[in-house]
């Protein structure tokens, strides 16, 4: 990891840990959903415990660094 | 009834091949770009549909690519969505400002993804497309 300052080291953690998520969570349903072929069901159990911890991550990550659990807007759109 | 084509621009392999995977299976056709320069340049070649744009990107970044789009008037029309795995306080009203579509926070849903991506080409908001293992069940 490059040297960050202090004051910039939380923005760094969090992109880089989202990135790393967002990878976790595609490949972890792309399995899940048949995309690469059918799991059996022990496997699907196991994908999908994988993806619940990958969430419960998500959930630290966002309440560490944004500093409220779930923040209001993830998506917003002005279609 | 041609697919509808997206470009996805992301500096991340595993994020391209990721999104790759899930929207062909939902039936797009995809072309991909790494950095800023790339992502330009296949936009101006193959002109798609819609683009998918993550911000941090090598030689620019994706405020750069949006700013360059504008300026070609046949790119300028194309939907943004912005995946980016920035902070979407400040990043987020930056990239309606540049004229994005949407500002997605990674990691993103997929079924948010697509419902975004349907909603900005104009698809119905209910079209669920078969997924490659569907497509192989039938």
């Amino acid at each position: 990891m490059p040297k960050q300052p202090a004051s910039n080291l939380s923005a760094y953690l969090s992109h880089e840990l989202r990135n790393a998520l967002a990878c976790i969570h595609q490949f972890g349903n792309i399995l899940v959903d048949g995309l690469a072929g059918e799991l059996t069901g022990e496997q699907r159990e196991y994908v999908s415990i994988m993806l619940e911890n990958a969430s419960r991550i998500r959930s630290v990550l966002d309440s560490a660094l944004d500093g409220v659990p779930d923040p209001p807007e993830k998506c917003t759109t002005k279609i | 009834m041609a697919n509808k084509k997206i470009l996805i621009v992301d500096d991340d392999p595993d994020v391209l091949q990721g999104m790759h995977v899930r929207l062909k299976a939902n039936r797009y056709d995809i072309c991909l770009a790494v950095d800023t320069f790339s992502g330009v340049a296949e936009a101006r070649r193959s002109e798609p549909d819609l683009i998918l744009l993550d911000l941090g990107l090598p030689a620019g970044g994706g405020f750069l690519v949006m700013e360059r789009l504008k300026m070609i008037p046949s790119l300028a029309i194309i939907p943004v969505i912005v995946v980016s795995a920035r902070d979407g306080l400040g990043n987020q009203k930056r990239a309606f400002d540049a004229g994005a579509k949407a500002f997605l926070q990674k990691p993103v849903d997929d079924n948010q993804l697509l419902a975004v991506i349907r909603q900005a080409l104009g698809e119905p908001a209910g079209t669920k497309k078969p997924t490659l293992y569907d497509q192989r069940a039938v």
